[in-house]
């Protein structure tokens, strides 16, 4: 089953393309790596698929729905949850109530009339918190403010947060980005760990090659907005349209 | 739109009675007891607030019910600045926008104070409505700015194009308060037991209402709300992206604290039987801010303490016979004082000084 599914989708800032007439499927299960030289689009193809910005035309479906004109929450409410480039927490309340934020939008959905019960009367919203903690090995931590974590911590409780939505989808933007080569290899293993468990669709950006090489089963190559390249590992790793993105760059 | 059906709630309740017994029990048992002692602590104070401050800081009791009035106020207020992290300049359309609508419907309608006050209350949270719809589409200081420039909007109204309705510049003074429940004049005497605490019973009926606000702003920041607005404060963007609807939630706090200005202005109305134009004035919005950040922005209590000292200041030390005049260099020295020494306000300090005196506890 196809989760994401892109069409002609295209980004114009003033006379500049960003992300040009991008097709791109992700099935289910899988977990798919998008690359590219800096100011290769994508960030800017992520923040489309958030509904951070407004494409300038081409199609967005979600789950064979189109998603286009939803805002950010009603997205993230049908199962599509994001990791930030940065730390993207909530610095001065507790690793838990971070945690729980993010419970109670996946228990609740984006709004509720409930201001006059008492959080302590969710329980299923306590439990959801306590697992994605466990989950991401912050457990112990949880009473502690999640400005005192860390930054290796801090990255895996945002990652946390993301996985907390319970998301059918889960959008990494540069998730070991500013990680020392320690934090980086927890936070693979991490990754690869609730992709099994959870039989996780992902869709990575990502510098570093060594983690692109080593978690993704696709790697979609993007250069000037547009996709040079697609396949396993391998076969981008030979592409001579890739090699010429990547190394050829400087002579033009 | 709506919670969660009635049936739900009652399979909830059956799962936490059977599987999680022990541990949720306790904690349910915990937070019953601090709502309790929160609401206990709250009708102790009240209780003997006037007594103290007659006899030892030069008070009255008519100032002391105006600090309730502005109290209540300031915490619902700091349920948009310090939790929800807005910052609005335009509460006096709540707070005097109740306080007008009470005292035309206390002369139109009906005298009977529980109504009056019921009607100031649902008119603020109409014009909090309006207000906050069209003023939270902007964050930051654009909000502040919105937020001005509907309350002194409806100074003018209020001032020429509606004098009709609310007296214009002289203030609307066909206030027209009737006995409580048809029985007890509420600005009369207090029966005998009460008297050696308070001496009239304007200062009970706001002390009650005072209490239950209290009781009803601690419940709120207990609720999924009071996590979720401090989500919103924390870091917005963040909150967008776990799926929920900010926008609503900053709707509904901007018309939660719009209701406790509500409840504030129309008790502003029965106690002074007068609703003065200036309720409406700006300065009337910069001094629940002023209030709210003296006292602590953040906590339940803090704001009340700050509504206390600034009225303290404003009317007893204003009385003084060579520090009088400079009553306004004053408060602002407090409020630099204040907020240098003890960023989180009054209710900051005296939590340092506790953690202090008890050895603090290891947050």
């Amino acid at each position: 089953m196809t989760v994401l599914k892109t069409e002609r989708l295209t980004k114009q800032f003033g006379g500049l393309t960003a992300v040009d007439e991008v097709d791109l499927e992700i099935e289910q299960g899988e977990g798919v790596s998008l690359i590219g030289p800096n100011g290769a689009g994508k960030s800017t193809f992520i923040n489309l698929v958030t509904r951070r910005l407004e494409p300038s035309y081409g199609e967005i479906a979600f789950q064979g729905d189109s998603i286009i004109g939803m805002d950010p929450h009603e997205v993230v409410q049908r199962g599509m949850s994001k990791s930030f480039q940065t730390a993207s927490i909530f610095p001065e309340l507790t690793v838990k109530e971070n945690a729980t934020i993010a419970a109670l939008a996946a228990e609740h959905g984006s709004f509720r009339f409930n201001f006059f019960r008492n959080q302590n009367s969710y329980p299923a919203v306590d439990e959801l918190a306590n697992e994605v903690l466990e989950s991401v090995g912050l457990y112990d931590e949880r009473e502690n403010q999640a400005d005192s974590l860390d930054y290796g911590n801090k990255r895996r409780l945002e990652l946390g947060i993301a996985l907390a939505a319970e998301p059918d989808m889960l959008l990494m933007d540069e998730p070991t980005a500013g990680m020392s080569p320690d934090e980086t290899k927890s936070t693979v293993d991490l990754i690869k760990r609730v992709k099994e468990e959870l039989d996780l669709t992902f869709l990575l950006v990502e510098h570093d090659m060594e983690i692109v090489f080593d978690i993704s089963d696709r790697i979609v190559v993007l250069n000037r907005g547009s996709v040079i390249a697609e396949g396993t590992p391998t076969e981008v790793q030979n592409d001579p349209a890739v090699q010429e993105a990547y190394l050829g760059g400087v002579e033009e | 739109m709506s919670d969660e059906p009635g049936d739900a709630t009652a399979t909830a309740a059956a799962d936490t009675d059977t599987e999680v017994t022990g541990g949720f029990a306790d904690r349910w048992a915990s937070f019953r007891d601090r709502e309790i002692s929160t609401v206990l602590l709250t009708v102790v104070g009240v209780a003997v607030f006037p007594f103290l401050f007659n006899n030892f800081l030069n008070g009255y009791t008519q100032l002391a019910t105006l600090m309730l009035i502005y109290g209540i106020f300031a915490v619902g207020f700091d349920i948009l600045l310090g939790y929800t992290g807005l910052l609005s300049f335009g509460h006096a359309v709540f707070f005097g926008g109740a306080a007008y609508a009470a005292g035309i419907f206390s002369a139109s309608v009906s005298s009977s104070p529980l109504l009056v006050l019921l009607a100031g209350t649902a008119f603020a949270v109409l014009m909090a409505w309006i207000v906050g719809f069209l003023s939270l589409r902007r964050g930051g200081i654009y909000f502040a700015i919105l937020t001005l420039t509907f309350g002194q909007m409806s100074f003018y109204l209020a001032a020429s194009p509606l004098a009709f309705l609310t007296n214009g510049e002289n203030g609307f003074t066909s206030v027209d308060i009737g006995s409580l429940l048809g029985v007890i004049d509420i600005h009369g005497g207090v029966p005998f037991p009460l008297t050696m605490l308070v001496d009239n019973m304007l200062y009970v009926f706001v002390a009650v209402m005072t209490v239950l606000s209290v009781a009803m702003a601690n419940r709120i920041l207990h609720s999924p709300y009071g996590t979720v607005f401090r989500a919103i404060r924390e870091n917005e963007r963040r909150a967008e992206f776990v799926g929920l609807d900010v926008w609503r939630y900053k709707l509904m706090a901007f018309i939660i604290s719009a209701a406790f200005a509500g409840i504030a202005g129309s008790l502003f109305t029965i106690e002074g039987n007068y609703v003065p134009l200036q309720s409406l004035y700006w300065t009337e919005s910069g001094r629940v801010v002023i209030m709210t950040v003296l006292g602590g922005v953040g906590s339940l209590f803090g704001p009340l303490f700050g509504a206390g000292l600034y009225l303290y200041i404003e009317n007893i030390v204003s009385g003084f016979e060579t520090l009088g005049p400079f009553w306004h260099l004053i408060l602002g020295i407090v409020f630099v004082v204040a907020v240098v020494l003890f960023p989180n306000g009054i209710w900051g300090g005296i939590d340092y000084v506790r953690d202090m005196v008890v050895g603090g506890e290891d947050e």
